[in-house]
């Protein structure tokens, strides 16, 4: 299953963001993939592969995810890319 | 994404090519990749440069894994876009989540005003580093001669 969303957080897919995101890829017992507009997806649970996907905040990706909690995966996902980052 | 990327050739020069081993703590090792931009004169004010950095990674580490870290900071201590690289035999603590030290080293500085360029340099290099054979060809490479054109042709 595939899902697409718009990137909120101002940094984009990058730094805290980027690392909550692969975190968030890793807790799951799915495959997770994520690709920017057209481009071919790469493994959402390796900061190096998100990283180079360049992705700004306003720009969507498309996240396929495969496995038992594939759903979960997405819904999870999908929550983080939609928050605005608070102060941490 | 609208900005055009700066070359990589006017990016990465030689003299931004390090052979010698950096030190093994992960700061010490930001700074010593500084003062490399610092001494080519393309950091006007290497403490607010270095503040930028730690600060960085002080929100998320930039040890990406596959042992590469890649300190970067967008800074008005920047002159212009600069790529400082250095490889460790030993390896650095980059506290990557994949817990690999990093061996190759990739210090990325973007003027304030650079808009995307930063995010956009910062793609390239990651892409390319994702291939096994350019991880390899940069651990293998001799010279700085060799290390500058594995880098330019991978991110070209």
């Amino acid at each position: 299953m595939e899902r697409t969303v718009t990137v909120v957080p101002e940094d984009g897919l990058h730094a805290r963001p980027a690392a909550k995101f692969v975190e968030t890829a890793n807790e799951y017992d799915a495959d997770v993939r994520v690709a920017a507009d057209g481009d071919d997806p790469v493994d959402a649970a390796s900061m190096l592969a998100v990283t180079s996907l360049g992705v700004a905040s306003g720009d969507d990706v498309t996240i396929v995810a495969e496995g038992e909690e594939a759903e979960a995966a997405l819904d999870a996902l999908e929550e983080l890319l939609s928050t605005p980052e608070t102060e941490a | 994404m609208t900005t055009t990327q700066p070359d990589i050739e006017t990016v990465l020069t030689r003299e931004l090519i390090v052979l010698e081993e950096p030190p093994a703590q992960k700061e010490a090792c930001i700074e010593f990749l500084l003062d490399r931009a610092v001494e080519t004169d393309r950091v006007t004010d290497r403490e607010a440069a270095l503040e930028a950095l730690l600060a960085r990674e002080e929100e998320a580490t930039t040890g990406v894994g596959k042992g590469i870290g890649i300190p970067h900071a967008k800074s008005d201590a920047v002159s212009r876009p600069t790529i400082v690289f250095a490889r460790s035999e030993d390896g650095i603590d980059f506290d990557a989540m994949d817990e690999k030290p990093a061996t190759l080293l990739f210090m990325l500085l973007v003027p304030e005003e650079g808009g995307e360029e930063h995010l956009q340099l910062l793609s390239s290099l990651s892409r390319a580093l994702m291939h096994d054979d350019v991880r390899e060809q940069l651990h293998e490479a001799d010279s700085k001669a060799a290390i500058e054109d594995t880098i330019t042709e991978a991110i070209a």
